[in-house]
Order: C-alpha cells, then sequence, then structure tokens
C-alpha cells in the first residue's frame, strides 16, 4: 500500500519545474499506461505518467465528430499510411484509446497464444499465467456477459445474418456501468458509463501517490550506461515557436506505452535499437474492410451501442488470412470518409445514412506469412507507417466483401454497396461474381485500422524480438514496454483487454523487485 | 520528370521529391485563378493555395444539383483546412501544399486528364474530370493525393452541423449533466 499523498493530473504547459524525478516514468495514461502505474504506486513506487494528449472529461464530450476527432484522437484524426491507404483511429488523450474505443472487449484466444508459443518462440506466458490478470482488469471495468439489450438495428442485422447464414454470431463483453446506448463512445462517453481508464486505473494511481503530466510528449529516452535514466519530453507552449524540454528522471526504470506506433517510434528516435532489427516491423493492423447496405427501414446506426455482436467464423480459415465480423457507427464524417466517389453521387449514398448498416471485417494479420507493415521516425520527429498490403490480405478482403454480402442480404439488405473505388451495386448471390473482378488495392477501396498492434514484440529470441515474455528490453535491463507493440502478431479480437492484462502482469513482476 | 518510376511509386504521398518536383512544374505553368478569398488571416496556406483547396472542395462536396447544400464556400471549407493544417506536424502541412499545387499544375493537367490549364481556370466539367483521372490513376501517388484532399473535404463539410438534417442525421441527443 502506498504511503504517498495523493498524486494529481498536472498540465506540463503550466508546470514550472523543467525536471522532475520518481522511481518510474511511464509514457502514455492509455490502457497499458494506467494499470502499471496504478500496480506501482500502490506497490509503493513515486510513478509518474507523461501524455502528449490533453485531459477531457464527460463535460468537454460533446458527440460532434468535429470536436473529437481533432481533440481525442492522433494527428487530430488525420493519421494514416503513408500512401494514405488506411485510415489509423488511435486515440492521443487522458486515457489513450479507451477513452474512444467503442467498449469491445475480449481475452487473447488462445490460438493466438499458442501461435506465439510455436511460432514466434514466446516460452512463459499462457492463458494460465494471463487469468488473474484478465479476471482483475474485468471486473475493474465493470466488464461482464454480453447484454442482448445492448444490440441496437446496427448489429442486429450482423446477428440475424450470421445466425440465419449459421455462423455463430456471439454478444460481445463491454467495459460499461449504466449505460445509456447513446453511440458515441467513439467521442468520448458524456455520462461516464464508458469505464476507461480515465475514470479506472489512473484515479486509483494518482490516488496511491502517482502524478500524471499532460500535453507532454515522450521524444526520447536518456540512457547511461545500459539503463533507462528517464524521459524527455517536448511541451507545446502557445506563442512560442519552440517547444519547452521537461524530464522525467526514473531512479528505477521506464516504462513505454505510447501505443503501437509511437512507442516503437520513441525507440527509433531514442537509437535504442538492438541487434534484431525487429524494432518497428511487424507492425500489424487487422487492417479493416467496411461494407455498407441499406435496407427500406430505418437503422440509424449513429444511435446505439457501437458493437455488441461479433462473429469468428472466418477467423481461423487454415492457411489463408482469417478475419471477424463487427460492426461500426455511421456517424456523418467518419461516413462520408469511408464513402467513395465525390460531389453529387457521393451526396446521393450520404442522403441514405439513416437506413444504412456496416458490418466491419478486421483481417488477422501476422498469422501467416504477412510480414505486416514498418514504422519508422524522421529525424524531424515524423512518424511514417508503411503498410503493403500482401496478395494473402487482398484475398482475405476480397473473401470478407463477399460473406458480408451474404450476411446483409441474408438480414434483408435492399442492396449491399462496396467500397471499392467504383462501388458495385449487390443484389442477390449472383452479383457476387463482380467482387472478384473488382479492382482492390491501396486507395481502391476503403480501409481503415482501429487496432495497432507489433512493432515492439516480445519473444525468448533477441534476434527476432525486442522485449521479452515480461515486456523487459533485451538490452536495457530496466526498460519495459507494457502496450500493444509487444504482441508478436495481431490478436484476432479487439485489443484493449489484451493489452490490459499484459501491463498488469508486467507491472506485478516489476513491483516484486521494488 | 527527373523521378524514375520505381522511385516514383516508392514515395509516399508526401515523399518528397516527386511533389518538390511538381511544385516546379506548377511555377512553369500559366497562372491559376483566386476566385475564392480566405474570410481570415490564414496561419498555413497562401491565398492561391486556399483558391486551389476552395476550388477543388467545391467540387468534392455536394454540388449544382443540390440547392438544399450548403456549398463549401458557405462552411468556409478553406478556412477551416487552414486550421486543420497549422495543428498537424509541420512537414505534413508542407507537404499537403506541395500536393495543392501539383494538382492546379497545368502540365499535370495534361498528363492527367488532358485539360493543359490549372485546375482553378477549367470548367466545373474539366474539374471533375481531373479528379476523376486521380481517382482512378494507374500511378499509386495521384491516388493518394485525391484521398487527401476528397477526405479533408469531406471531414471538414460532413462534421458541420449544418449539414445533419441533409443526411438524416438528427444529431447527438441532449444529455443531462449532472454535477461533475
Amino acid at each position: 500500500m502506498s504511503i504517498l499523498s495523493p498524486g494529481r493530473i498536472r498540465d506540463a504547459r503550466l508546470e514550472p519545474n523543467l525536471a522532475v524525478e520518481c522511481d518510474y516514468a511511464i509514457v502514455g495514461s492509455g490502457a497499458g499506461g494506467s494499470v502499471a502505474a496504478a500496480v506501482l504506486a500502490d506497490a509503493g513506487a513515486r510513478v509518474m505518467l507523461v501524455e502528449e494528449g490533453g485531459h477531457f472529461t464527460r463535460r468537454d464530450f460533446n458527440m460532434q465528430e468535429a470536436w473529437a476527432y481533432d481533440a481525442l484522437y492522433q494527428d487530430h484524426g488525420n493519421r494514416a499510411t503513408e500512401d494514405l491507404s488506411i485510415v489509423i483511429l488511435q486515440g492521443r488523450t487522458v486515457g489513450g484509446g479507451t477513452t474512444v474505443n467503442w467498449t469491445s472487449s475480449f481475452r487473447t484466444p488462445d490460438r493466438t497464444l499458442a501461435l506465439w508459443a510455436a511460432r514466434h518462440g514466446l516460452s512463459g506466458l499462457d492463458a494460465a499465467a494471463l487469468a488473474p490478470h484478465f479476471a482483475a482488469v474485468e471486473a475493474r471495468l465493470s466488464i461482464r456477459e454480453g447484454d442482448p439489450d445492448d444490440v441496437n438495428a446496427n448489429n442486429r442485422k450482423l446477428l440475424e445474418g450470421a445466425r440465419k447464414l449459421g455462423w455463430n454470431p456471439e454478444l460481445i463483453r463491454r467495459s460499461v456501468k449504466g449505460c445509456a446506448r447513446l453511440g458515441y463512445c467513439g467521442m468520448g462517453c458524456p455520462l461516464d458509463a464508458k469505464q476507461t481508464a480515465a475514470l479506472t486505473y489512473i484515479p486509483d494511481a494518482l490516488a496511491a501517490g502517482a502524478h500524471l503530466f499532460t500535453n507532454a510528449r515522450a521524444k526520447l529516452i536518456e540512457t547511461d550506461r545500459g539503463r533507462a535514466k528517464g524521459v524527455v519530453c517536448d511541451v507545446t507552449v502557445a506563442n512560442s515557436p519552440r517547444p519547452k524540454r521537461f524530464v522525467v528522471y526514473a531512479r528505477q526504470g521506464v516504462l513505454l506505452a505510447g501505443g503501437a506506433i509511437n512507442t516503437p517510434a520513441l525507440l527509433l528516435r531514442s537509437k535504442i535499437v538492438n541487434a534484431s532489427q525487429a524494432l518497428g516491423q511487424r507492425t500489424f493492423l487487422h487492417p479493416t474492410v467496411p461494407l455498407v447496405s441499406f435496407y427500406d427501414e430505418p437503422i440509424e446506426a449513429f444511435y446505439g451501442a457501437p458493437q455488441s455482436v461479433a462473429c469468428h467464423h472466418f477467423a481461423d480459415r487454415g492457411d489463408r488470412v482469417g478475419y471477424f465480423l463487427e460492426t461500426a457507427p455511421v456517424h456523418p464524417m467518419l461516413s462520408a470518409v469511408a464513402f467513395s466517389g465525390f460531389g453529387d453521387a457521393h451526396r446521393r449514398t450520404m442522403e441514405r445514412l439513416a437506413h444504412a448498416q456496416a458490418t466491419i471485417a478486421l483481417l488477422i494479420d501476422g498469422h501467416h506469412d504477412d510480414p505486416g507493415g514498418r514504422v519508422r521516425a524522421d529525424p524531424d520527429d515524423r512518424i511514417r507507417i508503411d503498410y503493403p498490403l500482401s496478395p494473402a490480405l487482398r484475398e482475405a478482403a476480397v473473401d470478407a466483401i463477399k460473406n458480408m454480402a451474404r450476411l446483409q442480404l441474408a438480414a434483408g439488405a435492399r442492396e449491399v454497396v462496396t467500397l471499392h473505388e467504383d462501388p458495385l451495386v449487390i443484389r442477390s448471390e449472383a452479383d457476387l461474381a463482380q467482387v472478384d473482378g473488382a479492382a482492390f488495392g491501396p486507395n481502391r477501396h476503403t480501409l481503415f485500422s482501429a487496432h495497432q498492434m507489433g512493432g515492439a514484440a516480445m519473444g525468448s529470441d533477441r534476434a527476432t524480438s525486442v522485449v521479452d515474455a515480461r515486456g523487459r528490453h533485451h538490452e536495457l535491463e530496466n526498460l519495459w514496454v507494457v502496450d500493444g507493440s509487444i504482441f508478436p502478431t495481431s490478436l484476432g479480437v479487439n485489443p484493449q483487454l489484451s493489452i490490459y492484462a499484459h501491463a498488469r502482469l508486467f507491472a506485478t513482476e516489476i513491483a516484486r523487485r521494488h | 520528370m527527373t523521378v524514375s518510376r520505381r522511385g516514383f511509386l516508392k514515395k509516399g504521398l508526401v515523399g518528397g521529391a516527386i511533389l518538390a518536383g511538381g511544385g516546379v512544374l506548377a511555377l512553369m505553368a500559366a497562372p491559376g485563378k483566386r476566385t475564392r478569398s480566405p474570410h481570415g488571416k490564414l496561419a498555413v496556406l497562401s491565398p492561391y493555395e486556399y483558391a486551389i483547396f476552395s476550388a477543388a472542395a467545391a467540387r468534392l462536396v455536394p454540388g449544382d444539383g443540390a440547392a438544399a447544400w450548403p456549398s463549401a464556400e458557405a462552411l468556409q471549407l478553406g478556412d477551416e483546412l487552414d486550421a486543420l493544417l497549422a495543428r498537424l506536424h509541420p512537414a505534413a502541412a508542407r507537404d499537403f501544399k506541395r500536393l495543392l499545387h501539383v494538382f492546379e499544375s497545368a502540365v499535370t493537367g495534361l498528363t492527367s486528364s488532358g485539360t493543359p490549364l490549372p485546375f482553378t481556370r477549367c470548367s466545373p466539367a474539366q474539374q471533375d474530370r481531373r479528379l476523376e483521372a486521380w481517382r482512378h490513376a494507374r500511378v499509386e501517388l495521384l491516388r493518394s493525393g485525391y484521398q487527401a484532399m476528397k477526405r479533408l473535404a469531406h471531414a471538414l463539410y460532413y462534421s458541420s452541423p449544418k449539414i445533419y438534417e441533409r443526411v438524416g442525421y438528427p444529431g447527438p441527443p441532449v444529455v443531462p449533466q449532472g454535477p461533475a
């Protein structure tokens, strides 16, 4: 139990100190950083978190896309792969991705853990080791069995279509308490019903004496004789041409939880590159293929719990890349960006928004020979993400479009409209043959990612991984990675809960040393 | 173009060399038209760049066939874009400005859609043809460039509450705010 007086959230822009000192510095306040901070602070360590985003609460969450994506997402909602072929939705605020995610909560699938053990040389990390940590996080985030009352019309189409086809849909467990099913999880919950890190593990950490500095962007990790010494941050100050430097020195160690794009980039900028060359490689995105169908009756997919139904029927396709099906809300801005075309043709699609249902297929990348993407850090601090669409991924995407169309037709869709640049209209099984002939590739079909994984993978072999099975860096013994970067492949499920559980396991073992 | 096709394809949207090359071409081309003027002081865009984006946005959002819809001009998309670019990484803003010059260029107009005019001097039909040509281009970089302009124009336009009713979206519900 901590004996420190409670900490607080402090705006680094207003911080009079140029440097502060603690036992553990943690970069990032999302799923991984928050739970690690709570565990270490509770063990009596002096913990300081730095968060590049701002601190927003339910009073700020106005459910307007124009505000939310700008304020709460990386690159003000404009993060994408280098060629713009995949739009990347990723949080950048206190609570990180947990503040903006759609609440879907899954444990790491056993088959994914088995794959890591068999093909990525990861020993000592299995379902049994993780189970108590999953249970603890599920309790803290109020994750309970899926609730049929959560299912809105958008998700009901997925449920009904999959049931008719015998594809075994399931209700999704959600991290909510007192949810009113407004439909705005992605813009911050105005009711504090979503149990984000900002409402759970961050308050726990602060109560145990941790401090959280906002608007502080980790620029470099300082090292000294094989040890991480601290985190150098840039703090952008209004009316100043250059950012202010703010340093958090760490006596015991540094934990990285900036997410699976920013963490590899931070390590690359800091030139903490190990011999394996694995750093920044094998970045996985669950490349996500949306398919929109239209119904005679209103669907109003902008309202209601965004995700309550999933279908993993196609997750294991043998030697072909698998995928799983969920839904996406259809608020005007996100939909307008996703719908292809422009001008009046685009307008005519937008005019049917209230009748649109959006199914998404998330491709399970990294489980086969597909190498994923790569994160690069430019000398000017810009982050670049390359993600080539391998033939195996393209095959899976085309297969997914056809199966999603079958599902939507089974659910009673009047028509299905693909998001190819030349949209296909599908009204019956006979129309599906067109999908095979349609051009599919970068910027020929809408793709996005809400799940970022890999880039600083766990592994027992230093030649092919960056950290060990407890998140510790292979070269720097007091540096840990506790976010989605550690996953050797994509998960095949929404990653938030897995990030929490892995981070809690790692932090618990770090705390034992303290 | 002095960049090899292979090098060309390897560059991203904001890869630098090709867009810088395009920038030179843009300077060699006939002057464009600045029919649209900013509503306030610009932070990142030049008045010319503002006019190029505004002209493209006017075609990307609902056009003349939809009288009840606000125009790109009415929603001040050029000004909104300028404010957004000011918040992005300076290198990203710089690359988007380069893209606008390449898109405007009469030379790329000739090679992409057969119209040897700056985009801002094209008729609406010619402008649509140029956008279509970039949208479907075999060269990945042009498709990326189209998507950059398309997504930004659509994001800025369709996030405005002024279009909610038009798309059948009643807007966010009213949420009672209890004590914080």
